[in-house]
């Protein structure tokens, strides 16, 4: 048995090590990377459905109460909900931008563009919580929970509409509105806070140098992730905050 | 995408690197791209187009959608088979959506016509 092994060795003397990242059960580093990224994509694919069931949930309450929707959209802070697209939307360049970064090896440029999009995902959750602790302090909550006094309605809506009173909204069915919203909102920010979380993570192995241009499989599949988390608000703004 | 054509030089691309690098140019000129875009979101929503407003609103953002899977997210580099992945995700979450809409606006005036016979006045 020894000597077969001493033979097999000296028959591949020639050939090149195998990378240390390579694992046991792949062939070369192309397949290894591939295979990752396949994986990846499968999951985004879920993810996709996964918040299918929340659009779905909000195209039948939109289509069978309009009015509904109507009045309840001016709860929303458009500047609020452009300025998070904004944000999202820079973060997702500063995403592929590591990903650039880690493949032409820039270990400096690497972790700056990491650290930004941790810090455009922090910018986001802070308006968030700005958003959510408004929402919360009038009473503009799901289900029949909803409890906003008229005076506390946004003055865009007495505006227009200056017969409205908060009871005649609850009595709408406003609450099922605030559902939606927390849902889809809420959903999404969880995935914000996962994605914050994997970008201190990207950032602790990019100071360990962990990543090379045949080993980056990491940063690339988490800036995937933060696509389609940006992705989802791509369609969550104009779909809450300014359709009326 | 075979393997050999990644091997040559393409925006300082060092040897033996695996995929595609983005030049950072493109990055920018895809962030303004989305960033017009998102503009063109805010005036169509703030125009008054009826229901063109919902039509115009989601056909924005599917555009959008489109410039950030095939460029922030390299589908137009990638294997095939992850951009139909995406794509039969999207057909799915459009059939689903549909088709439960479909069904809902056909039956809702049962719904309706039922929640008005409970509450009306039983007839002596």
């Amino acid at each position: 048995m020894g000597t077969g092994v001493a033979e097999h060795e000296t028959k591949h003397e020639t050939l090149p090590a195998r990378p240390p990242e390579l694992a046991m059960h792949f062939d070369n580093m192309h397949q290894q990377f591939h295979s990752g990224k396949l994986g990846m994509w499968l999951f985004l694919g879920q993810e996709l459905l996964f918040f299918c069931g929340l659009f779905t949930a909000y195209a039948v309450y939109r289509g069978n109460h309009q009015e509904m929707f109507h009045y309840a959209h001016y709860f929303l802070d458009t500047k609020m909900g452009a300025a998070n697209t904004v944000v999202l939307l820079v973060s997702s360049m500063t995403a592929a931008w590591s990903v650039r970064c880690a493949m032409l090896e820039q270990r400096k440029g690497l972790l700056i563009t990491l650290a930004l999009t941790f810090l455009c995902a922090g910018a986001f959750m802070v308006v968030k919580y700005f958003e959510y602790a408004h929402k919360l302090h009038i009473g503009a909550v799901w289900g029949n929970g909803f409890h906003v006094q008229t005076a506390d309605l946004p003055p865009e809506l007495l505006a227009k509409y200056p017969e409205m009173t908060g009871e005649k909204l609850k009595d709408m069915g406003v609450g099922s509105f605030f559902a939606v919203y927390f849902c889809m909102t809420g959903l999404h920010g969880l995935h914000v806070l996962v994605g914050m979380g994997l970008y201190v993570w990207l950032f602790i192995r990019a100071l360990k140098g962990h990543f090379s241009r045949r080993w980056y499989g990491a940063v690339d599949n988490v800036a995937l992730y933060w696509h389609i988390v940006d992705i989802i608000w791509i369609f969550l703004f104009p779909l809450l905050y300014l359709i009326g | 995408m075979s393997e050999a054509t990644h091997e040559h030089d393409h925006h300082g691309q060092l040897p033996g690197t695996i995929g595609h690098v983005s030049s950072w140019q493109t990055l920018v000129k895809v962030l303004v791209t989305l960033l017009i875009l998102t503009v063109v979101t805010v005036a169509i929503a703030q125009a008054d187009l009826g229901r063109l407003n919902v039509v115009g609103a989601i056909g924005v953002a599917c555009v959008k959608a489109g410039v950030v899977a095939l460029w922030f997210m390299h589908l137009r580099y990638d294997k095939r088979f992850n951009f139909f992945i995406l794509v039969g995700s999207f057909a799915l979450v459009a059939w689903m959506i549909g088709y439960i809409l479909f069904d809902t606006m056909l039956y809702q005036h049962n719904v309706q016509d039922y929640k008005r016979d409970r509450q009306a006045p039983a007839t002596p």
